[in-house]
Formats: C-alpha cells, sequence, structure tokens
C-alpha cells in the first residue's frame, strides 16, 4: 500500500480540535497549579529599581522574584543562531549578543519588558499582587528609530554601540550597471512593524514529575526551548523535558526563546510546584516578539528595454531592544534581494539596531516580504518610467527554464553556494497572470463603480528547508502500531496528519496506523522546531528514512522468523510475506520479537528554493481612502505535496496575513516611545469581509535536494502580498506607494496633493 | 491600595443542557467560570476585550462573547458552549464541512467560529457567501484566511436547507 503521500486526506488533528477537546497549555492547570503573572516596564527606557516587599506580604502570594533575585542563578537568553563561518567571511557578517537578561534588572530598554514574576493561588491573586510590586524609573532618553539609534549611546553597556549586526552581499560591477542605465529608479521603501499576532498567546506551564522538571510551553522549538533554559540554569539537559500541546498558531512570535519560559521554568523547580503563567493580549502586545520594521534605500537600473543592470539596496532593521534570530532576519533580508530574476550586478548591504522597542524574532517570511518589496516596487516603477506593463518587465527578466539551474556568486547562510534548483518562473508568472486575466479586472470594476479598481503583480523567490538538520523517530510499538516523533513542532500546520502519510508510505501502512507525536523532547532527544518552511522537507526526510530503516529491519526480522532469506520477504498484507506465497507474519508478530526503533538526524545539503507569482486587485474608495482586496491569485511553484489540501491552507493564510501587513496591521509607537497598539481596536487583523478567495495554482518542480521531492510553503504565502497590493493600489489610484501599512489616511492624503505623488512617510535613514 | 473586595455571588445557570449552581467572585467572568469552574476549557480566551470572539458562547440562544460576561450575569440563563453542542450532534454537520474544507488549522478560534456559525444557521441563515462572512466578521482566524471556513458554513446551509 503506498500513495498517501500527495493524498488530500482529512486532518487527524480535526477531530479534538472541532469538538473543543484541543487542549492548550492554559487547558492543563490543574486544582493545585500555582499561577503566575510578570510585572513589566511601562516606561521604554529607564534605570530601574524595584521593591517587592508589599507583594510578597500579600494574600495568596507565594513567591515573587525580581531581577535581583535571579542575578547569579539564571543567566541571559542564549542567541539562537550561529552563521556558518564561509558565509560570514564571504559577506563581512558581523553580529553581537545583547544578552537579554530574563529579568529586568537596573534597567529597561521597552514597555513590556518583564521586571519581575508574581506567583500565587491564583490568577487573580497574582495580578493583583503584581500591582503592588514597586518599581521606580529613572527616565533614559527613549532611542525611537533604527536610524538615530546608530548614533545614539549603547543601550546594552556591555556593547559599544548600537549596531547589532552588519552584511554585504555583492557580486557584478554594480557602479558600471547604473553608468549604462537607460532608467535608474533611486527610492526608499519602508515596511511598518507588526507580526504573527497568533490567537492563542503565549503560555507557559512548569511542574517537577518524578524529580524530573517538565515544561509545557506554546512554542514553534521546544528543543531550543531546553537548551536555553539549560544554558541560563547550568541545568543538565537529561533534567529537563521540553513538549508543547496544541498551539494555537506561532508564525514566528513562538519560534522564539522567552525570558518569561526560563523565568517559569526556574520557579517551578525551585518551588517543586506546578506554575501556569497563560499570557493575556494585553501583554502579547506589548510583549510578544514584534517583526519587519525595515527601511531600504534602494537603486535600480535598467536598460530601454528594462532589463536589470543593476540592483542595489541599503536596508536597515529595527530590532526593538533585541532579537535572538538578528543573523536569521538580516541575512534573508539580503539574499532574497536577489529575486528571481537575471540581475547581473547585485549590492545588498545591511545594517540592524537596537532600539526602545519590544523585542523582535521572525515573522513569516523573515526579511524575504521586505527584500520582495523593494525589489518589485522598483521594478514597478522603471516599468512606469519606460511605459512597459508591470506583467512584460517581469517576463524580460524572470528566469526561465533554460536558465535555471541558476547559480549565484554568494554563499547561502549554510555556506554553500547558492543555486535556484527551480524549474520555469517565467511559466509560473504566466500561470498566476492566467489566475486573474484582465477581463476579470474589467467585470471586477464594471461590479464596483463606486471603488477605483487596480491591479497589480509581485514575484518572490524563497529558500526553503534550511539545515542543519531535523529528526524523525519512528518506532514499532508492541501492538504493531507505529509512534513517529519528530523536532519540528507543530502550532496548526497539521504535522499529525502530514508525517503520518510520509510514513506511512515508507511503512505500506495506513496514516490512521501511525501515531504523530511532535515538538516534545522526550520523544526525540533532539530537534531543531518549525519556522522557515523547513518542516516537510527537514522533518518529513527524516520520518521518510527513518520508516524506511525500520522497515527494511522488520523485513530482515520477517525473514528470520519465516526461515528465509530476506531478499524473498516483501511486504504483505499487515505485515510479511515470503514472495508469490501467503506465507507471512505480521507487523504485530513482527513487533512481538522485540521493539524497532530509528532515529534519523535528517541533514540536506543546502535549502530547496521555491518561486512564485502574486496577482491582486484592489478596490479603492477615493473619498474614504479604505482599500479592499476583491480578488486574488497565486502560482507556485514547489515540490512533491504531501497533502495539497494543507499546501493550499498554507498559501491561503499566508495572503491573509500579507493583506494584514500591507493595509492594516501595525505595531505603532508615540513619540514619547510608548506603544499606541495595544488593543485589537488599534493593532487591526483581517476578518472574513477583508480576505477573498485566493486562487492557487501549484506547479511541480523536482528538486534533488532531498529524498521525497520536497519544498517549503509555510511562508510562500506572505512574501509578494505587499508588493502585489502596493501595485495594485497605485493602478487604482496613480499614486506611488512606497510604505507599509498603505492606510487610508495616507491614500487620501496622497489624492489631495496628487502632483506630490505618494510620499507617506519620511523614510528614517538608511546611509 | 485598597483591599479588592471578592465579593461572593451564587449562580444558577443551565450549562450544555445541565443545571449547574456555584457560588463564585462577583468579579469572576463568564470564561473563566466554564473553563476553571466546569473545566469547560473549549472555550478559547484570544484576546479578552471583545474583538476576536474566540471565547464565544450561546446564551440563551444568541452569542456573546464570555470574555465581556460576568457569570453573575448568566444567572438564570441556559448556555451552551462548544462542548455542549459537540456531544449533542447539533453541529455534527457543520463539524464535518469544516474538517473537509480544511477550515481550521490551529484550531484556537474554532470554538468561537462553530458557536457564531451555529447561531447563523440556527437562525435559518442562506447559503450567501456575503452573508455568512458579515455574520462571523465578530470572528478572528489567524491561519486560514477564512475561505474554508466560509465555504463550509455555505456547504451545511445550503444541506439544511435541502
Amino acid at each position: 500500500m503506498s500513495g498517501w503521500v500527495g493524498a488530500a486526506v482529512r486532518r487527524s488533528e480535526d477531530a479534538r480540535l472541532l469538538a473543543g477537546r484541543g487542549t492548550y497549555v492554559a487547558d492543563m492547570a490543574g486544582r493545585d497549579t500555582l499561577h503566575a503573572a510578570f510585572v513589566r516596564s511601562d516606561r521604554p527606557h529607564a534605570r530601574i529599581t524595584v521593591d517587592a516587599r508589599e507583594a510578597r506580604a500579600a494574600a495568596g502570594v507565594v513567591a515573587v522574584h525580581t531581577g535581583a533575585d535571579l542575578a547569579g542563578r539564571v543567566g541571559p537568553i542564549p542567541m539562537l543562531t550561529k552563521p556558518d563561518p564561509d558565509f560570514t567571511a564571504a559577506t563581512g557578517f558581523t553580529m553581537v549578543d545583547p544578552a537579554l537578561p530574563c529579568l529586568a534588572t537596573d534597567r529597561v530598554r521597552y514597555v513590556g519588558e518583564p521586571v519581575a514574576v508574581v506567583v500565587a493561588g491564583s490568577r487573580h491573586a497574582a495580578e493583583d499582587a503584581a500591582e503592588l510590586v514597586d518599581v521606580a524609573y529613572d527616565p533614559l532618553e527613549p532611542v525611537l528609530d533604527a536610524a538615530s539609534a546608530l548614533a545614539a549611546p549603547p543601550l546594552h553597556p556591555h556593547l559599544d554601540a548600537n549596531l547589532a549586526a552588519e552584511i554585504t552581499c555583492a557580486f557584478g560591477d554594480v557602479a558600471a550597471g547604473h553608468a549604462g542605465a537607460a532608467v535608474t529608479i533611486e527610492q526608499t521603501y519602508r515596511m511598518g512593524r507588526h507580526g504573527g499576532v497568533p490567537l492563542e498567546c503565549r503560555g507557559v506551564l512548569a511542574r517537577t514529575v518524578g524529580g524530573r522538571l517538565e515544561v509545557w510551553t506554546s512554542s514553534q522549538i521546544p528543543h531550543q526551548v531546553r537548551t536555553a533554559i539549560c544554558a541560563a540554569t547550568g541545568w543538565d539537559a537529561d533534567s529537563v523535558r521540553v513538549a508543547v500541546p496544541d498551539v494555537g498558531g506561532g508564525f514566528g512570535t513562538k519560534a522564539n526563546v522567552y525570558g518569561e519560559e526560563i523565568v517559569i521554568a526556574y520557579v517551578a523547580h525551585e518551588l517543586g510546584r506546578g506554575v501556569l503563567w497563560a499570557e493575556d493580549r494585553a501583554e502579547h502586545l506589548v510583549s510578544g516578539a514584534q517583526g519587519r520594521d525595515q527601511t531600504h534605500r534602494a537603486r535600480l537600473s535598467v536598460d530601454a528595454d528594462g532589463r536589470v543592470l543593476a540592483w542595489e539596496d541599503d536596508f536597515l532593521i529595527d530590532l526593538g531592544a533585541g532579537s535572538l534570530w538578528a543573523a536569521g532576519i538580516i541575512a534573508n533580508t539580503a539574499i532574497h534581494l536577489a529575486g528571481p530574476y537575471r540581475i547581473p550586478a547585485f549590492r545588498a548591504h545591511g545594517r540592524a539596531a537596537f532600539t526602545n522597542k519590544t523585542i523582535v524574532a521572525q515573522y513569516r517570511g523573515a526579511g524575504r516580504p521586505e527584500a520582495c518589496f523593494a525589489l518589485e516596487r522598483s521594478l514597478d516603477l522603471a516599468a512606469r518610467e519606460l511605459g512597459i506593463d508591470p506583467v512584460e518587465i517581469r517576463r524580460r527578466n524572470v528566469l526561465t527554464a533554460a536558465d535555471l539551474p541558476y547559480a549565484l556568486p554568494l554563499p547561502y547562510r549554510d555556506g554553500v553556494p547558492i543555486s535556484y534548483d527551480g524549474g520555469d518562473f517565467a511559466a509560473c508568472l504566466d500561470a498566476a497572470v492566467e489566475l486573474v486575466p484582465e477581463a476579470e479586472v474589467a467585470r471586477l470594476r464594471a461590479a464596483h463603480p463606486g471603488l477605483a479598481v487596480g491591479a497589480g503583480v509581485a514575484c518572490y523567490v524563497e529558500a526553503t528547508g534550511r539545515g542543519p538538520f531535523e529528526s524523525g523517530r519512528v518506532r514499532l510499538t508492541p501492538g504493531g502500531g507505529f509512534a513517529v516523533a519528530a523536532g519540528s513542532a507543530s502550532a496548526g500546520q497539521g504535522h499529525e496528519t502530514t508525517l503520518a502519510q510520509v510514513a506511512a508510505d515508507a511503512l505500506g501502512v495506513r496514516p490512521d496506523e501511525v501515531a504523530v507525536r511532535v515538538g516534545d523532547t522526550d520523544a526525540v532527544r533532539e530537534g531543531v522546531g518549525t519556522f522557515a518552511s523547513r518542516s516537510a522537507v527537514l522533518a518529513g526526510n527524516a520520518v521518510h528514512e527513518a520508516a524506511g530503516r525500520l522497515a527494511e529491519e522488520a523485513r530482515v526480522r520477517a525473514a528470520g522468523m519465516l526461515g528465509v532469506d530476506a531478499e524473498k520477504v516483501e511486504p504483505g498484507p499487515g505485515g510479511f510475506a515470503i514472495a508469490g506465497t501467503e506465507t507471512g507474519v505480521t507487523w504485530a508478530e513482527v513487533a512481538a520479537e522485540g521493539p524497532l526503533d530509528e532515529v534519523v538526524l535528517f541533514r540536506p545539503p543546502t535549502v530547496t528554493w521555491t518561486m512564485g507569482a502574486h496577482v491582486a486587485v484592489v478596490g479603492v474608495d477615493a473619498e474614504t481612502g479604505v482599500t479592499g482586496v476583491l480578488a486574488y491569485g497565486v502560482a507556485h511553484e514547489g515540490g512533491v505535496e504531501i497533502n495539497p489540501m494543507i499546501v493550499e491552507g498554507q498559501v491561503r493564510g499566508g495572503v491573509a496575513q500579507g493583506i494584514g501587513g500591507a493595509l492594516l496591521e501595525e505595531y505603532a509607537y508615540d513619540q514619547d516611545g510608548q506603544p499606541a497598539s495595544t488593543t485589537f481596536a488599534a493593532y487591526l487583523l483581517p476578518g472574513a469581509s477583508e480576505v477573498p478567495d485566493v486562487a492557487v495554482t501549484h506547479r511541480m518542480a523536482w528538486t534533488d535536494r532531498n529524498p521525497l521531492n520536497v519544498r517549503g510553503v509555510g511562508e510562500s504565502g506572505t512574501i509578494a502580498v505587499y508588493p502585489a497590493v502596493a501595485a495594485a493600489v497605485d493602478a487604482a489610484l496613480g499614486t506611488t506607494v512606497t510604505t507599509t501599512p498603505i492606510t487610508p489616511r495616507d491614500l487620501v492624503q496622497a489624492r489631495r496633493v496628487p502632483s506630490a505623488g505618494y510620499a507617506p512617510v519620511a523614510a528614517g535613514g538608511c546611509a | 491600595m485598597a483591599e479588592v473586595a471578592v465579593e461572593a455571588v451564587t449562580v444558577r445557570v443551565r450549562v450544555n443542557g445541565r443545571d449547574v449552581v456555584e457560588t463564585v467572585a462577583a468579579r469572576l467572568g463568564l470564561a473563566d467560570f466554564l473553563r476553571e469552574r466546569l473545566g469547560l476549557t473549549g472555550t478559547h480566551l484570544g484576546c479578552e476585550h471583545g474583538v476576536c470572539g474566540a471565547c464565544s458562547v450561546l446564551m440563551d440562544g444568541v452569542s456573546v462573547r464570555a470574555c465581556l460576561v460576568f457569570a453573575a450575569q448568566a444567572h438564570g440563563r441556559e448556555v451552551w458552549t462548544v462542548e455542549g453542542l459537540h456531544d449533542t450532534g447539533r453541529i455534527a454537520d457543520l463539524q464535518d464541512a469544516f474538517a473537509r474544507n480544511h477550515g481550521l488549522q490551529c484550531g484556537y478560534c474554532t470554538p468561537g467560529f462553530l458557536v457564531a456559525a451555529a447561531e447563523y444557521l440556527d437562525e435559518g441563515g442562506a447559503p450567501d457567501e456575503d452573508a455568512i462572512r458579515e455574520a462571523l466578521s465578530g470572528n478572528i482566524c489567524r491561519c486560514t484566511g477564512y475561505q474554508g471556513i466560509i465555504a463550509a458554513v455555505a456547504e451545511t446551509a445550503r444541506a439544511r436547507r435541502g
């Protein structure tokens, strides 16, 4: 039996989730569980002294810890990524460690930073007592944008400056390219600060079980949370189990290690009791990791036909008080600026800076949407200047089947020279245009006479399936069933279903015979996690190989049980049979001879690339400036789809988040550094009326970079939305959108001063 | 700081067809009451300020946000949560349509959507996509892009109309 990979099988997760019987971390509290509340900074930048005496004496309080209490016991949050030395050498990459404390000690650096933790018998008691913790603030000048941060005194006194990371990726003669140009577009682009905003906030439950500490956390990367807890406390890795229950969305915000996770683990260990912290939305909007917040100063030169001669971009990232993912974000941005085009000369220079805003993590795309926005918008402006259709200028530059595979004279982040292993990017662009043809745009224009209607297109390229490895474990259980584990946790992506499909094919069984447990350090000791469009590629292939090995081991054992040579034994009904006969043994009989257990750490040779093209149609109310997305199409070049229903779901969900970021979502700060997006009335999420149906075309392109022939898809839907929507707005109104979110206020203002074009925000410097 | 008044009130409420009498703090929210006192953790808290709809439950047949209602306000009322709707089989067709149309990913918003959709369908809602989008506009899903949810509700509405 085989053929489960590729089938749109129903998700095994759905039954419990639809019955309201999923188990999220906040659902795990028992009668004797203690509850934690964090005291958080209400200033962006200040020296602090903390007096917790009154809180300690309050009714119901079991423990209060300040930063000072943790000194010498709990170290800072360790960085999560170390760049490859070959990549570092080729790009002049540098970065520094902000050494973020789990609880602030003498200084706070953003509103929302945890300052103290209060543990009590109930959530109410903990919150009441948290208000009794007296934090005295001696204000310091807040640094609120990346450009001024570079010149400001260091926010982290152990560092020389606020430069967090720097990178240069370059090839070809950029100056010569500009010199020979028919048109050069110079523009500054800005993508606002927004983020994953999973519907379930963060949460941690830590408890001691049989002398060992168990930490249940709403995370995409439980193995890295374990590593960080152990690094910060000095505990042995085997003394801590970190596991995830059902997780209510992540999108990168939960692909992070938080001080709160380490503090709750420490407090539960100290008390020898279970402690739950369930973050509320007010906390999340100031202390959950945020994303994007980049400014790009870009220069694109093309010849008279619109062919790219030189492409240059100098970008600056606002990392807030710090980011464990600085290396990933800045490198993703720089590399993906090269786009899916023939570009003879390229230079990307990026810097990231610390400011007094909330910490930053990866957010779906993690630098790729920002890079895509700068390049795609520049192509649109060049096309406009030359009088070429936006689709046509892309057709003249996009890589074709004849160009691919296409090598760039740059190493990827893993040190391996970049080679786009795609099939036919030009055909993918054409496929996207076909999804929303001109006749459909005309129909929508006629159907919405009160709106200015326009269409836009944008292409992207994405490196997926990044290493270094992911784990897959397959066990034959005593009754003849199968248990699969992987380091990639699921935050809604459906790993229980897809990994069962993969294992089922390799084992010759049905997916419902395979029980999948992901994201538990006890289920498989090593792991990396779910982010960067990597789980299908990495965990998928790890499980595929582990299941294949187990099947072979079982076949050899079956041959021994049957007293024949192994080559005479083949898979048979419910187990194995001697070829050409009905004599065989079942999986249960094989299992009765003893356990079989295979663990594979799958290490890909390098990333595998996807490409896609998006077409957006928007309608703008010229009076109010409100923009609605009327139609949307995505053509996506990927690999084998393990489950096409889930692949489409990832693309559609990604588009919805891109629409949010393009039109609605922003973590705004006022001039004093106070966050302004502290409720869902201010941080606007797209609802059912803001997200149209998304037409998706999947184009298969084989890759030799992994045995399953899969490519990642988790971020594909998001990357190109911003420029596609911006281009559609420009087509509707004749504006020049350079900034997201594209707000009604900015559009109304742009129309009042049409000769000035559209220049909504003076971009921060990117010298 | 003043002592927080923790006045106790007795709440008699019918939850998922079962009569419940509990003495609770006056300030206890309905969502916390359902989750912590009754163990009905299918009612999820997504924002606690009435925007996301994840905590929606039916109170006397009308969907309310359990984060904005005090437990005491449910006194004398009838409340249905996702668990009760599931156990009685009232939304079996809707749940099946959600699964077939990939109307859920992480599942956190799902109970709220099921409650809001159940209300729409109970009122005889039409299989009209715009009307469904309007009816569900008080619920946020961060994963799916809504397409599968809308399709599932439309399909169920069509089937119920025969």
